[in-house]
């Protein structure tokens, strides 16, 4: 339980990391992004064993009900990510790699900057193999997301085009990062994640947050 | 509203210090030039100061150079790419001398996309006696010169100045983390996360891809280049670095393009010391040739190695620059300082490996004698002439007088950049914003 807390927290800690990168002077970082992403995953991964040994209640997978029906069919195609970039990329796809958060294998990482573009990637297949009811995006989640959310006070022009957007491959974690972060961003510029310097032995577990659960739960989700 | 946000967080961690400094002044690469007579820092605004060594006068023979300013100049500007809507960071990444080869001195610095090369110059002389123009310029009227003279040239006061003789630009997709001067002094590398280019100083319009790492498909990308540098002197020879921890050396000669290594070194990994964030820890963040061209010295952000290029399976020497923080990996992933990519130098014998640490530690490593010493760069151990006293981080619990607890270190004072001088024994260190130079004690 511990470890999966923990796991949690770091997965969290990683979006939130990933968006703020992308927000930094100079553009997002390559090298930073992936280690973020590999950090994300190995938290995943994690959670997922802690998880699967806690034998926890895990979020009902509506059979065909999935919000994005690209989904589906993209589990066989990953195979095939080769000819990825499909036709309906934009033409340019050597500046879109840079804003690209790349992924090692499957990653919610790519969460954040894929609200600012209409997204055509496929999920990896990884996610079919791993058959874990909990990791498609589900009905009830959203659900949950919209009930806990408070509007925020303001938010950023960066987060405005989004919405139109969200018709992306993960509009649920879309939508709720925008909200979220746009929440933490504004309301709390100081920022959670940010530790003080001097260093603690054991980072102590953070009370459970019922923003933050949502959050990660729909980060887990993918 | 972004930059208000970095100003913020930038800015509480130097008020600790007490001392404000702005984020323009933060250095970011240190570099002695091939004979140590000058040293040059780059900055996060797009600076390069160039220190001289004064010359050492007969007077004072226990009185060793001292290094005074000797240019200041602004290399990058920032710039803004409307292509992709983003800004480029004027911040120098990295800067490397020219040999001097006539009077001037040529260096190259470089920011996230563009390389330049600078040529610093002296003018102490100036024309005199011009025959149209008068001491101020003005041309005088043609009808009062009666006679003709030979300019003459004067002594004035020195000048230095710096003029961009070359750009290098738009070659770069992703952040330019190196670049290496070759040994046949004709042409570099310059190196981003995916890619290297060779270039010929004389001509800025094109460039070489020797080397590309790029997938077809960016969502396979498991691994970026972190640093590159040519060997000292076989010209066709280079290495560079990866995230995942490993090396790889090229030979030009091989093929145009230098996708497959030549060598390829790594340390298999020590199950024992798995962890969570191995990954990112492993990652490589520089690597320097020794001088005489037969080891290379990688820093990963635990430890310093040193390898032999005749051995690829595993480094000859490892050395553990502050294992203390193992345990601590996860409060430095939240405050960021596990990405810290620190740099690693040699001496010039390769007999004494220096790097920096936290608290404004650095250390150095002698490979012949084994022993280590941790030295601390502070303006309160710093006196001139004060010799540095070594420090010591306590580990366990009982702590010592005059040791610090890992704990109480201060994370926001990194030392990131290092240099040695070629032959002697003087190291410039960059804390932050203040420049370090140390010099051995005289008897």
């Amino acid at each position: 339980m511990e470890v999966q807390k923990e796991a949690q927290r770091i997965m969290t800690l990683s979006v939130w990391k990933m968006y703020h990168s992308r927000m930094q002077r100079g553009g997002l970082r390559l090298h930073r992004s992936l280690q973020l992403s590999l950090v994300m995953r190995s938290a995943r991964e994690l959670y997922l064993s802690a998880k699967v040994e806690a034998h926890e209640p895990e979020v009902p997978l509506p059979t065909g009900r999935s919000p994005d029906p690209r989904l589906h069919p993209p589990r066989e195609a990953e195979a095939a990510a080769q000819a990825a970039p499909p036709d309906g990329e934009p033409p340019s796809p050597e500046p879109m790699d840079t804003q690209e958060t790349p992924r090692a294998e499957e990653t919610p990482s790519r969460c954040s900057p894929r609200p600012a573009k209409a997204s055509r990637k496929r999920r990896s297949s990884s996610l079919s193999d791993s058959g874990d009811a909990g990791l498609v995006p589900s009905k009830k989640a959203r659900l949950e997301e919209e009930e806990a959310e408070e509007t925020p006070s303001e938010v950023p022009d960066r987060l405005q085009p989004p919405p139109a957007q969200a018709e992306g491959a993960f509009p649920n974690l879309a939508r709720v990062l925008q909200r979220r972060f746009s929440g933490l961003l504004n309301c709390n510029p100081a920022a959670p994640p940010t530790a003080p310097p001097a260093c603690e032995a054991k980072p102590a577990c953070r009370p459970a947050d019922s923003m933050l659960n949502v959050l990660v739960r729909a980060v887990v989700a993918f | 509203m972004e930059e208000d946000i970095d100003t913020r967080k930038i800015n509480n961690s130097f008020l600790r210090d007490h001392s404000y400094a702005t984020e323009a002044d933060i250095i970011s690469t240190v570099e002695f030039n091939h004979t140590g007579e000058l040293l040059a820092t780059g900055d996060k605004g797009g600076r390069v100061v160039i220190f001289q060594r004064e010359q050492e006068s007969k007077n004072q023979i226990h009185r060793r150079g001292e290094y005074n300013v000797y240019s200041t100049f602004q290399s990058h500007e920032p710039e803004f790419d409307y292509l992709k809507s983003l800004e480029i960071e004027e911040k120098i990444n990295k800067i490397r001398w020219l040999p001097q080869q006539n009077a001037a001195y040529f260096l190259l610095s470089t920011n996230d996309k563009t390389v330049k090369l600078w040529k610093v110059s002296e003018r102490d002389k100036r024309p005199e006696g011009y025959n149209l123009k008068d001491e101020e310029g003005r041309l005088r009227d043609p009808s009062t010169i009666t006679t003709l003279r030979v300019p003459v040239l004067r002594p004035m006061d020195l000048m230095v100045e710096a003029t961009p003789r070359r750009v290098f630009a738009n070659a770069h997709t992703y952040h330019i983390n190196s670049i290496s001067v070759n040994s046949d002094y004709e042409t570099y590398m310059s190196a981003d996360d995916l890619r290297i280019n060779l270039w010929n100083f004389e001509i800025t319009n094109q460039s070489f891809n020797i080397v590309d790492i790029k997938p077809a498909n960016m969502e396979e990308l498991t691994e970026v280049i972190t640093a590159a540098e040519f060997h000292p002197h076989h010209c066709n020879t280079f290495v560079y670095s990866s995230s995942k921890g490993t090396i790889r050396l090229c030979d030009m000669r091989a093929s145009a393009l230098c996708d497959r290594h030549t060598k390829f070194f790594e340390e298999p990994e020590d199950p024992s010391n798995r962890s969570f964030f191995s990954e990112i820890i492993s990652s490589i963040s520089d690597v320097k040739f020794s001088h005489s061209g037969r080891y290379i010295m990688t820093r990963d952000y635990l430890t310093v190695k040193v390898w032999d290029l005749n051995m690829e399976n595993r480094p000859i020497e490892t050395y553990q620059v502050h294992d203390y923080l193992r345990s601590k990996l996860c409060s430095l992933y939240e405050n960021d300082c596990i990405f810290d990519k620190f740099e690693c130098v040699w001496n010039g014998s390769d007999s004494v490996i220096m790097t920096g640490s936290y608290n404004n530690f650095f250390r150095m490593f002698d490979r012949n004698t084994k022993r280590d010493v941790t030295l601390e760069a502070s303006r309160e151990n710093s006196k001139p002439r004060a010799i540095l006293k070594p420090r010591k981080v306590c580990v366990g619990g009982k702590r010592r007088k005059d040791e610090i607890s890992v704990d109480s270190l201060d994370f926001s004072k990194k030392i990131l950049h290092t240099a040695w001088h070629p032959s002697e024994n003087i190291i410039a260190v960059a804390a932050t914003n203040n420049l370090y130079i140390f010099q051995d004690k005289v008897n």
